[in-house]
């Protein structure tokens, strides 16, 4: 459902991504792990169409559709989803008014009727107990005055509101206790069904116990150096990425 | 007296000979009006050489040959409502308009009229108050209201009156090159409680300089709005000058939506102990727009407090003048007094000027102020859209967050609604839909 191919993405003039490829199939669930910097924020910010970044080579497919020439918000109307690493505050802007307009926002690119008050009202209640969020969060400002673990929650509970088809979660995981992560893991389980992909950016193998990826890839320096299965993630987890910070003919050699 | 050049101060004074040539007033007003031409005299026409004027560009409106407006016909039907009862008095081109104006039944010895009419029945309520505040002696337009001024409103509470319908006050203009002077006088006897509605507004190219006085006695409650949406064309160029008595609280809100250049000079006298006043000031300026509020506000008597919060939003090459006072005096002990400005610019070219001042004379106060600028945070933006929100509503819910800060503390549900739809209407993004 996703097709990224060759893709090259420069900040600033500079180079960040190096000609990435990755495949994500319907009922998919991949994890990417990789040293800070090595890009896994950009790739996540290219997927939703922030400003700022240049595809310079390359193009994502989303169910074959040229992503990169939709705006953000065609693309979360067309069913994608992220999970920002750092959730912006909205002062003023109440979550739950966020929320609703977020909601009728897709229903309208659907052709779909506003949702209608009770049915909201339900659902979000629903949500809420899945990710044991309190409901005084609601009527605060989005994400203001949040601690770092509640706006990670935050992050887990729009996407339950909003169920998308495609979620990027970029370290949704840290910062957050062994409870919470059970909780943020337990929201994307729930959401995990045979149409659904799932893109988890990671720095712990500890997450991917919960949430068992299919594939894992090792991003460095703006390639993918390595995929394989959830055992890759415990390998990393023991050697780091020492291993590829050296030329690139023995990181390939590892990967064989 | 200063050098003025003569080209400008002689059309004033040719036309006060002729416009008080047929009025039937008190000495005591006739006066007043000869006083307020010389002060304008004296003051001259504002340039930019001044301070108070500096950012002022009165330029066009000095070109205009400011005449009389003669009577005009307004539709009924064109003019705002409240969906509320009210007690309502209408004025078009500054004069009464009765046909336009509805008056409910008022406490014993309460009197809400025209300020012409009220000067013949009751000019001893009058006398004693007009003209009487200090304030806005440094405002040539304030002086030229004195002198020019035709109608207005008067609102007397007696000692303990509660008015529970608000009192809306329309000031209709209708007409090019024309300078209308509405007057405004309140006064709230001790422990009087009010809500006003003011609200100006107009068709053509005109001049509005309104002067409004509000006094209050000890204890007295007021909430005031003043909700500006002059046609694009207009110049307002207004006072407002307040005294507060002891324990009085004075809550005014001030909002400009409209006009090319508007400015309001509101003056503060805190004159007796424990007083307090909240102002609420927002500015919304598109394209060439100017938005202009300078306010001083003086604390004279111990344990008073004030709480100033005045915002901007700019779009085009719009720009906004907060010019904010906060004087303390040496017997004024205990004061609270807190100032904030904040600017929200939604073009490159918009541009908010902020100049708070302070001058404490006491030593046990606690005062504070502080003024930022910026445009919309591109990253809450982006957050909003990563969430499927089109970039339109997106940027009008951030400005409506902004600037509901300010809206929300406007107690009249349907004067706030009012003003937040026609804030989305100005800011010509489409009205934000209810998610
Ligand atoms: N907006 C930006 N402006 C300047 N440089 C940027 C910007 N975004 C990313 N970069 C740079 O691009 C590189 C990759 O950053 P990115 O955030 O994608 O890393 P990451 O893999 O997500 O790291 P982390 O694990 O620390 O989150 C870094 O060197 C970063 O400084
Ligand atoms: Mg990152």
């Amino acid at each position: 459902m996703l097709e990224i191919r060759n893709l090259h993405a420069t900040v600033e003039g500079r180079e960040i991504l190096k000609g990435i490829d990755l495949v994500v199939r319907p009922g998919e669930t991949h994890a990417i792990m990789g040293p800070n910097g090595s890009g896994k924020s950009t790739l996540a910010n290219v997927i939703a169409g922030r400003e700022g970044y240049e595809v310079t080579e390359g193009e994502i497919l989303f169910d074959g559709k040229n992503l990169l020439e939709m705006a953000p918000e065609i693309r979360a109307c067309e069913g994608l989803f992220l999970a920002f690493q750092y959730p912006v505050e909205i002062p003023g802007v109440a979550n739950l008014y966020f929320l609703k307009a977020a909601v009728n926002a897709v229903r309208k690119y659907r052709g779909e009727p506003p949702v209608d008050a009770m049915d909201f009202w339900e659902l979000v209640h629903e949500r809420m107990e899945l990710v044991k969020m309190d409901e005084s969060m609601l009527k605060r400002s989005v994400n203001e005055g949040f601690s770092g673990g509640e706006k990670k929650r935050n992050e887990v509970f729009q996407m339950a509101v909003l169920q998308p088809r495609f979620a990027v979660m970029d370290e949704t995981d840290s910062g957050l206790d062994i409870d919470a992560l059970r909780v943020v893991a337990d929201g994307v389980n729930a959401l995990r069904g045979p149409e659904r992909g799932f893109l988890v950016i990671t720095h712990y193998q500890r997450l991917l116990d919960y949430i068992v990826p299919d594939h894992v890839h090792v991003l460095f320096n703006g390639r993918i150096v390595r995929s394989g299965g959830k055992e890759l993630a415990l390998e990393l987890e023991e050697q780091g990425y020492a291993l590829y910070n050296e030329e690139p003919g023995r990181a390939r050699r590892a990967a064989a | 007296m200063s050098n003025i050049a003569p080209v400008v101060q002689n059309p004033f004074r040719q036309r006060f000979a002729a416009f008080t040539a047929d009025r039937r007033e008190p000495d005591a007003i006739a006066r007043l009006r000869r006083e307020g031409l010389d002060r304008f005299a004296s003051l001259g026409w504002p340039t930019r050489q001044q301070e108070a004027w500096r950012l002022a560009d009165l330029g066009a409106l000095a070109q205009i040959d400011l005449q009389r407006p003669a009577d005009a016909l307004v539709d009924a039907g064109t003019l705002p409502t409240l969906d509320l009862p009210t007690h309502q008095l209408t004025f078009v081109n500054g004069r009464f308009a009765p046909g336009l104006s509805r008056l409910r039944e008022l406490p014993n010895q309460a009197l809400i009229a025209s300020l012409g009419q009220a000067l013949l029945t009751h000019p001893e309520r009058i006398e004693p108050h007009l003209e009487r505040l200090p304030g806005l002696g440094q405002h040539p337009f304030a002086a030229l209201n004195t002198a020019f001024w035709e109608d207005g409103a008067f609102v007397y509470l007696p000692r303990a009156t509660v008015a529970e319908t608000p009192v809306h006050l329309l000031f209709h203009i209708a007409g090019d090159d024309i300078a209308v002077y509405p007057r405004l006088l309140l006064v709230l006897e001790d422990g009087a409680q009010a809500t006003v509605v003011v609200e100006y507004r107009g068709k053509g190219r005109y001049l509005n300089a309104p002067v409004a006085e509000l006094q209050l006695g000890a204890g007295a409650v007021l909430h005031y709005h003043q909700i500006q949406e002059e046609s694009s064309p207009a110049f307002h160029l207004g006072g407002v000058r307040v005294r507060q008595d002891r324990d009085s609280q004075a809550n005014l809100h001030l909002v400009s939506f409209g006009g090319q250049l508007a400015r309001t000079d509101l003056e503060v006298l805190l004159d007796g102990e424990g007083a307090s006043c909240v102002l609420n000031g927002l500015i919304l300026a598109n394209d060439q727009q100017m938005g202009d509020y300078h306010v001083r506000v003086e604390h004279a008597q111990p344990r008073g407090s004030s709480e100033q919060l005045f915002k901007s939003v700019l779009d085009g090459k719009a720009r906004s003048v907060f010019d904010g006072m906060i004087h303390v005096r040496p017997h004024a002990q205990k004061t609270d007094a807190r100032q904030t400005n904040r600017n929200l610019l939604l073009s490159k070219q918009a541009q908010a000027n902020a100049n708070p001042r302070l001058e404490i004379l006491a030593d046990d106060v606690k005062c504070g102020h502080g003024s930022t600028t910026g445009f919309l945070n591109p990253d809450a933006l982006f957050y909003l859209r990563a969430r499927g929100i089109p970039a339109a509503q997106a940027r009008t819910l951030l400005v409506h967050a902004f600037a509901n800060d300010s809206l929300n503390r406007i107690q009249l549900t349907p004067l706030r609604e009012r003003l937040a739809s026609s804030l989305a209407a100005r800011l010509a993004l489409g009205s934000i839909e209810e998610p």
